[in-house]
Parts: C-alpha cells; structure tokens; sequence
C-alpha cells in the first residue's frame, strides 16, 4: 500500500508541488520569525555581555515602582557621588565608575536632528582607561570636557560628520555646541543595538544628561581572589538606606528578562501571521487533496475491489498528505532564513530599525516548523481522506463523470451553525477582552462562511461574470465557475480570508481616523500642539522658550510619568501646569472642581474614577518611585477625555515627586489679540533651537495622527500580502485542475475554431470571476468583524464607524488582478494544449 | 462535378528513427463537392490520421492539400483555427458538446466564437431537419446519446461549412439512433448539398455514403460508388485475409 501511495505522490507532483509551496510559504514565515526574534534576542544579549564584561557589582537604588507585566521597566532614582566615594574604600574593589546615561540627540550640519527609526537617543558617560569601559574609540579621542562629545560611528556616517566637527547636541536641559573629539563604539558593533550614542567625560554627562553629584548606577569590578558574592556583600555593608548591590549576573538578567519580554511581544505578532497564512494554506491542501480524490475515485475503487479495506485507503490518503506536509515543512523552515531577513528589510522599509546581527537558527525553529506545517497538512487533508474511503468498489467498473453534487442542506445547517457560534465567540471576546477567544471566533466565522459559501456561489458568480458575457469565451468562463459551487467557493473562501482581515483592518483604521477627527474637535482647545519625533520625550527648554510670548495665550506642557495608585495598579499620570489646562483641553468636571489641581490634588477620568472605586473627595495612596507613598485626595472627577486618559496632577506635584524633566507634549492656545499666522511664526521661532521638536496645528495633528494610523495599516496589510498570495496560489490550483479535467472540451473548442487568444480569454474569467467571489466574501466577513471591533473599542477612543471605501475597491481590483494572474500560467497551457490529443483523451 | 478536398501525395510519420509509424504512405484523393464520402479500412489503416490531416487538425510530413482553393499544408495555427471555424464542421465520436451549454447554444458555437450571428432560417431549418426542436434548451446531461450526436451534427451544418469531417459519428451509439444520425448526414449532403466525409470501421455507416474509399497501412488501396452495406462488407472481408 506504500508503495502504491509514493507512486500517486510521484504522478501528482506537479499539483502536489503548488499546494505544498502553500505550506512551505507559510511556514518559512513562521520559521522567519523565530529566527528573527531570536537573532534579535542574540543581539541583546551579546551586548549585555559586552557592557557589562569586566564589571561584577552593580549598585543602585531600590525601585520603588517596580515594573510591571506588560513588560515596563523599573524605575530607579539616582545614586549620590558620595555613595561612590565610600564604595571606592571597600576592599576588595578594584575599580569603581558611575554611569549616567539620558536623552542626547545629535543635530546634523543642515540643522535636522538624526533620528533612529525607535531605538533611544542615548548621551553616556565614557570613562578612558577604565577595565570596564566598553566603550572602544575608533577614531580621534575621548572627549575632555564641557566641550567635546564622542559620537558612535553609525550615527557619524549616517549624519555625515567627521572627527572635529562642530555640532550641536539636543538636551533634556539648554542644547550643547561640541566639538567631536572620536568616534566610539562597542567591540564589534558601530552602535548600541540601533541606538545612537553621545559619550561625554564622566562629570559632562552628568551635567548633560543626568544630575550633577549623582549617578544612574556604579559600576564595579573585584580584585582579583574576590567573588562576587563576596563583593557584593562587603559593598552592601556600606550603602545606605534604600540603595542596594547586586551581582552583574543578577542585574543584566533583569535588563535581559525585559526586553526578551518585549521581544516576545514582537515574537507573537508576527506568529499570528504566520498561522494566518498557514491556515490559508490549510484550506488549500483541502482542496487540494478534495479533487485529487473526487478525479482518482476509479483507481481508489480499484484499490477497493482489490481488496483494500477502507482504512488502508484512508491511511493512504493521509500518509500523501503526510509526506507533502513534511517535506513542505522541511522547506519552508530554510526559507525561514531568507524570510527573516526579509522582515527585517520589511520593518526596516517603514522606518522601524531593529538592531541586526548574526542569524540564530534554534533547533526549536526547526521543531516547531515541522510539527505545525505537517500537522495542519494532515489534518487538512483528513476529511478528503475520510471521503476517498467511501469510494464503492463497482465505481471501478462504472463510466464516471465527475462526482456528483450532494445535496446541500446539510451543509446549509452546519455552515450557518458554526458561523453564527463563531459570530458568538467573537463578540464575547470582543466584549470579554479575550484576545484567544475573539481569534477562535474569527477562525469559527471564516470556516462557518466557507462551508456556507457553495449555497451563494451560483447565483453570485452569475451575476459577477454578467459584465463577461458579450463574448462567448465570457459566456462559457463563467459557465464554467458556476458549475462546481463548492470547488469555486472553497478556492474563493481561502481568499476570503486574508482579504476579510485586509478589510477589517482597514475597517478599523479608517474609523479610528474618522474618531481622531471627532476627539480632536471634541476634547482639544488648543491651537497647537509640540512634539518630538515619535512622541520621544524633549527638553522642558521649549516650554520655557514659549513663555511669555504675547502672540500666546495659553502654553501646557505635559509630563508623562508612572505611579502606583490603590486599585488600578501601576498607571500613567500627566503633569501639567493647571491655570493652562483648561485652555487647552475642553474637559467637562463631573464632580469636585479642577482648580483642586493648584492644592496638590487629583484629577481623575470617569473611567479610572471607576477602576479606583473612589470619587472626588476621596483619598488615594500614591506610591512615586523617588518619594515613596503619599495619601493624595482626590479634587475632580471628569469625563473620559482622550489627551488626559486618566490621571491628572500639577506640575508642581511632579516636581516635588519625579526626578525626570522631559516633556512629553506642549499644548499651545494662541492669544485671542494674535493671527494663527503670528502665533504660529512665534512659536516656530521659539523652537528654532531644537530640530526635534515639531509644531502641528489642529488640522496637522489629525493628518499626523492618520498618517500613524496609516503606517501601522500599511505594515499590517503588508504581512497579510502572504496569506493573500498562497490563496492565490489555490486559484492557480483550481484552473489548472480545471483545464487538466476539461482537456476533451478545450480541444473541441479549439477544433471548432476557438482561437488561442479567446481560450485565454475564457479561463481568465473562470479564474477572475472565482477570486473576485473570494473578494466579496471577504469584505463581507471583514466589515463585519471591523464593525464588530470597532464596536467594541469605543471605549478606547474609536468612536465612530467609517466604511474604508477605496480600500474595498482595492482590494476588489487586487482580486480582479490577481485572478488575471492566477489564470496565466494554467490558460498558456491550456491554449498549448495539442487539440487532436485534447479531443482524444479519454 | 467539382471538387471540395484534394490530397496529393500526403505522407505522414509518428516517431522518429526506428521506431517511427508510417501512418499515411502517400495517399491521393479527391472528394467530390456535395457528396458524402465515406473512409474505410480496418483498425491502424491511417483513416483518422487521413482525416485529421484533410481537416487541418494534424500536419502533414509532405504532400498538398486543398480545401476548396486554399492549401492547408503549411497554414500556422490562427489560420488553421480560422480555417476550422469557418470552413470546416466537425462531428467527433463522443464528447462533442460542452456541458455547461444548451443544445442551442452548442449548435451556434463556432458561429459565436467567430462573432457572427446565426441565419435565422438556416438555423430553423437545421434545427427541423435534426428533429430536435423541442429540445433546444436542454444541456447534454439531459439528452440521449443519439440527440447529443444530432446535436453536433446541427453544430457542424449550421455554418454551412465546405465540408464536415464526421470521426465515427455513430461509434457509440445503439443501431437505431446511429441510423437516426447517418440519415441525417445523408440527408444533409442529398438535400443541402454539404459535402461530408466520414470516418468509419462499421460497414452500415459506409452504406450511406455515395462514395466509399479503402485504406490500408496508410495507402488508398480502393474505391467504390453507390457502396451498399453489403458491399462494403464484402471488400472488407477481403482486408482481413490481406491483414
């Protein structure tokens, strides 16, 4: 029976080959993400280990705030230089150095601040000489005072600048004009895993980019004899309170555990597009091995009326599936490599620099690749295994035409059943917030309306095909389309659904445009808004270049920062200045009054009042990671608001609580005496000095915002091209079976004069009439879930619902183009096709 | 009498080297204009290979051949198809009609894909001639054997081709439906004078042309006029001691 089996494989190759590139795509992607994650996680990690190569203690402070799980780092206050000094006595340490390390970004010779696509923009301190300095001049020297700066050579050859030139620093504080004195970087790296650096002599970084007289964390590293533990020990018998030693092991582990969080969270996005493909190509291998049965059954019922039970004929079946599942598998495992590669270009393309490095193939990535590719294979291929069982044995004998149609109640029922428990388990995930759950009802709908879509296949395709018809070849390609309602609609459904999401995602992006319009006229007064570039962090500098302008009326700057607060946990305030606030965001009191604010008390959104269990009057236990818990009362509650999404205090509170500086946004309300012209030339004047930071008015801000909206639309809709394209694939499939199973009628057709030209014409509208089917099923199912999702997230700020219209019609003409496509190789072949030995197939 | 096809000299190989077919030795032949001619000889005698080649739907190794005025040998393959649609009618041995069409529309194929509108009258009378008037809007599925090959029939008259190449038309019928579609081509070639060349082993079928030519192991070997069933059988008989 094996043998029978591997003999069927090798005569089907060719159809074999195009369901199982479906199955190797899909899995080189998933293999390409592991890869990729974890060459990026071999990155990290060689770097902690650069840093931190000759160092064995770390001293810090204890973190008042730790971090929390999504992955949000701790957040520790500096440490005196005097705790510095007494560390330097302990025996035992050989050599003790403060690090500080904070925002520094360098602006290039045409005055625009280099930017690094997401990774920080680092300054540091270097210490020459140091056992622990990782840093490595490459060029020139290290900086000696106030005035000099080294930069990383990455940043230097992207800016264009050179050892001895002049440049201007951006700072949390006044920017600073160096000279760079060297081009430093890190054994075998140009940079810091994507980030640029500015190095400065120990007591200029602090001054720039920390806090004179203290430090982020020293550094230590033990005489020779001396453990770690034993350092670390002997060091903790000299801290004060509330600062703390740990090994370098323990330290770095942390540092790692967090951005391998992080990582993971990248990790699994991309999965989730991998198995979105895959299961794409699990409708193909469906049908794939569907009509391969239904156009084998004489020789299965040969195999029967010889004696194979029924089981051998199934187990036959499967064992093909098997062996194209594995070796698919196999395949797209080593793609993986190029594809992860690829992704990397991808992310890089939209502006997302991730560090790169060398390409870590894990024998997981390989286990994995295989299991789930065969897996899926098979169990694809189970039902058509089950159904080439069934096959009589005195269909041997018998004169078979293609398989019958059955009748499709049953299949009504079940289709409309499972559609409607999948629209239920998407809705209450939805509503639940249960991710796992809203992709199961997702996967329920998709498989629901594919085993539903036979039922509307005739009539649909009927009426698509309509505009086709003036020609005979139209006529007869659309006949064609309609005469197997399930093979064209289970070659449709598996279009659907990387159109579906397409378009519900597009759903949702152009309703959280249109809901941006809506909150930015609702909740925003000001006239402007400040910001740097990807909502980095900027200097409180810019703020003060903005007071007391006469052509502005109102200037709030936001500081961003995180507490502890009673019941909702760890949670985001804002700082702003009060007697601005009102002026620049239309916030509507609820209870208590907002000029609470000025006597150090809270403000509140409805909904976090909700969280908290409390309203105003009420106190509240804030912990701050520098001052530690503080009973804080509660002066106004207001309603939900999307710039102050939560918690809002004075800037005075901040300051009393929060060591760091740095803005997050400027919300500018012009003076009712000035033009928008003056007020936006003043304000553009005032921030001259700092290239980072942009100016939007209320129009621009929407555009922005959209166009984030857009890019993150872009890269998502881009990842799902894959999906997409195996689908297609199953067209290719489809039409080449097609015209492999109406060879006899093609060389009719040509022998009562059909041209070549026409017989193209004819399968390319089988095949466009087919995908464009899958289109509509898509758009069908993909407006509902964005509906559905969009529904769902009004909370969070999307309020309204917007039709993506031109995306729809891209993706209708996607499909249209891609069926052109699809059709071309099966339709040069069929027109090839030799008509005498067409009309004598039999 | 005029003559509707003339083969001179056609040869014709499969293969190459030694294991290279001989199918067609050098064949001569004319087919006269409005007759039914019928090709006969036993199995491997080149009568399918002969007429393939005669309908421009196979090519020649050497020899001429000309339909009407036109010489076929060495047509490329959009005049040939041309050449099909336009002046030639075919009626295979199964499988004739497309399934997704209705008898109808299969009738008025070669016309649609030529672009042309059908003669209204002619169809009519094609249509009555046929005896399938009541079903014109069934598709194949849905008529016997005997219908579909009248059907195709229809299809191959209603262009009114030069000629119709008729590849054992009755081959899969019972007796009384294949006499159903000989006497319609006889009636085609008497009354419309359509000139008809049919292919066939069956001595029956070969009864109602008006001319009957012998092949044998590619060669023209004889030829009869006004061929009776018996008749045929008798030279056939003869083939068999030969074979």
């Amino acid at each position: 029976m094996l043998r029978a089996t591997l003999r069927s494989l090798l005569a089907r190759k060719l159809r074999l080959a195009l369901s199982g590139l479906a199955i190797v795509l899909a899995v080189s992607f998933i293999s390409g993400t592991y890869v990729l994650t974890d060459s990026m996680t071999r990155v990290f990690d060689d770097l902690f280990a650069n840093v931190t190569a000759h160092t064995d203690v770390t001293v810090r402070s204890v973190a008042a705030l730790q971090g929390n799980s999504d992955g949000g780092s701790d957040d520790r206050e500096p440490v005196p230089d005097t705790v510095l000094q007494k560390v330097a006595k302990v025996d035992g340490v050989h050599e003790v150095i403060g690090h500080v390390s904070g925002y520094a970004q360098v602006v290039d010779k045409k005055g625009k601040a280099v930017k690094t696509g997401g990774a920080p923009s680092l300054g540091v301190d270097i210490h020459p000489g140091a056992v622990q300095e990782s840093l490595i001049v490459k060029r020139g020297r290290p900086p000696v005072g106030s005035g000099e700066a080294a930069i990383d050579v990455a940043t230097a050859r992207k800016a264009g600048l050179v050892v001895g030139d002049r440049i201007t620093v951006l700072l949390k504080g006044p920017a600073a004009k160096v000279t760079i004195s060297g081009l430093v970087g890190l054994a075998g790296a140009d940079n810091l895993a994507g980030a640029s650096l500015v190095a400065f002599d120990p007591t200029s970084a602090q001054k720039y980019v920390g806090i004179p007289g203290s430090w982020n964390e020293l550094a230590i590293a033990a005489d020779p004899g001396v453990s770690q533990q034993e350092l670390t020990r002997r060091v903790t018998g000299v801290l004060p309170q509330g600062i703390e030693a740990v090994s370098v092991k323990q330290s770095t582990d942390e540092a790692s555990k967090s951005i391998k969080q992080g990582l993971g969270f990248f990790n699994t996005a991309l999965l989730v597009f991998g198995f979105i493909s895959l299961f794409v190509g699990a409708f193909l291998i469906f049908n794939t091995f569907t009509m391969l049965v239904a156009q084998r059954t004489r020789e299965l019922a040969l195999l029967r009326a010889l004696g194979a039970s029924r089981r051998q004929v199934t187990t036959s079946v499967l064992t093909e599936s098997f062996i194209v599942g594995l070796l698919s598998s196999l395949a797209g495992f080593g793609l993986g490599i190029l594809v992860a590669k690829g992704l990397l270009a991808l992310l890089d393309a939209i502006g997302l620099v991730l560090p790169h490095g060398g390409t870590v193939v894990a024998l997981r990535t390989l286990i994995v690749s295989v299991l789930v590719g065969t897996l899926i294979t098979t169990v694809a291929a189970l039902i058509p295994a089950v159904r080439a069982a069934r096959v009589a044995p005195v269909q041997a004998m018998r004169e078979s035409g293609p398989a019958e149609e059955r009748s499709l109640r049953r299949r009504s029922i079940v289709g409309a059943v499972v559609t409607l428990l999948g629209g239920l388990a998407l809705a209450g995930g939805l509503s639940e917030g249960a991710l796992l759950l809203v992709g199961l009802g997702a996967l329920m709908t998709f498989v629901g309306v594919a085993v539903l879509s036979p039922l509307f296949a005739r009539p649909v395709v009927g009426v698509l095909a309509t505009p086709f018809t003036r020609t005979v070849s139209g006529r007869i390609g659309r006949g064609n389309a309609m005469r197997s309602p399930r093979r064209t609609s289970s070659t449709a459904a598996a279009l659907m659904i990387g159109l579906a999401l397409v378009a519900c995602v597009g759903t949702i992006g152009a309703s959280a445009k249109k809901s941006v319009v809506k909150i930015v006229a609702t909740s925003l007064g000001a006239d402007y808004v400040l910001h740097a570039d990807q909502f980095m962090p900027f200097s409180p500098e810019v703020a003060k270049a903005l007071e007391g302008k006469p052509e502005l009326g109102a200037v709030a700057a936001f500081r961003f920062g995180d507490v502890r607060i009673g019941r909702a946990g760890r949670v985001g305030v804002q700082g702003v200045n009060p007697a601005a606030l009102e002026a620049v965001l239309k916030l509507t009191t609820v209870k208590g009054s907002l000029s609470s604010l000025d006597q150090g008390q809270l403000a509140v959104s409805e909904k976090e009042a909700k969280n908290l269990g409390k309203t105003a009057g009420d106190s509240v236990t804030v912990t701050w990671a520098r001052t530690g818990d503080q009973q804080m009362r509660i002066g106004a509650v207001y309603k939900n608001n999307q710039f102050a999404d939560g918690y809002l205090l004075s800037d005075k509170v901040f300051d009393a609580n929060v060591t760091e500086k740095l803005l997050g946004v400027i919300a500018v309300r012009r003076a009712p005496s000035a033009t928008p012209t003056q007020s936006r030339a003043a304000i553009e004047k005032a921030i001259e000095p700092f290239p980072n930071v942009q100016v939007e008015d209320q129009a621009q801000f929407v555009k922005a915002q959209g166009d984030q909206i857009d890019t993150i639309l872009n890269l998502i809709t881009a990842l799902l091209v894959l999906s997409v394209i195996i689908a297609l694939l199953g067209v290719v499939n489809t039409i080449a079976l097609s015209v492999v199973e109406r060879t006899r009628e093609l060389g009719l057709l040509r022998a009562v004069g059909m041209q070549r030209r026409q017989l193209r014409a004819m399968i390319r509208v089988e095949s466009v009439v087919i995908a464009v089917y899958g289109a509509l099923l898509g758009l069908v199912v993909g407006l509902g879930f964005g509906w559905a999702i969009v529904n769902a997230l009004s909370s969070q700020g999307i309020s309204e619902f917007a039709v993506p219209f031109a995306r729809v019609f891209e993706v209708l003409g996607v499909a249209a183009v891609g069926g052109v496509i699809a059709a071309s190789i099966p339709a040069r072949r069929a027109a090839r096709m030799d008509v005498l030995e067409a009309i004598s197939t039999v | 009498m005029t003559t509707a096809v003339r083969a001179v000299d056609v040869r014709k190989s499969y293969g190459k080297g030694e294991t290279a077919v001989l199918a067609l030795a050098g064949v001569s032949l004319e087919v006269a204009h409005g007759q039914m001619t019928a090709v006969m000889g036993p199995s491997g005698s080149g009568k399918s290979t002969l007429m393939h080649c005669l309908a421009g739907l196979d090519t020649v190794d050497s020899g001429s051949i000309t339909l009407g005025e036109t010489e076929v040998v060495g047509l490329g393959d959009k005049q040939l198809t041309a050449l099909r649609r336009e002046r030639v009618g075919f009626v295979f041995q199964q499988y004739n009609l497309l399934p997704t069409l209705t008898a109808q529309e299969n009738i008025t194929l070669p016309l649609d894909i030529a672009g042309k509108s059908p003669d209204a009258a002619w169809l009519a009378e094609v249509v009555q001639a046929v005896g399938l008037a009541d079903r014109l809007h069934h598709r194949p599925a849905e008529l016997s054997g005997g219908q579909q090959q009248r059907v195709a029939c229809a299809r191959a008259l209603v262009s009114r081709p030069d000629v119709i190449f008729a590849d054992e038309p009755t081959g899969n019928l019972d007796s009384k439906s294949g006499a159903e579609v000989l006497a319609f081509l006889q009636h085609s070639a008497r009354e419309f004078g359509q000139t008809i060349v049919i292919v066939t082993h069956d001595p029956v079928a070969a009864g109602y042309a008006d001319r009957v030519v012998f092949l044998a192991d590619g060669l023209l070997v004889d030829s009869m006029d006004s061929p009776t069933a018996q008749k045929v059988l008798d030279r056939m008989k003869r083939f068999d001691g030969v074979a």
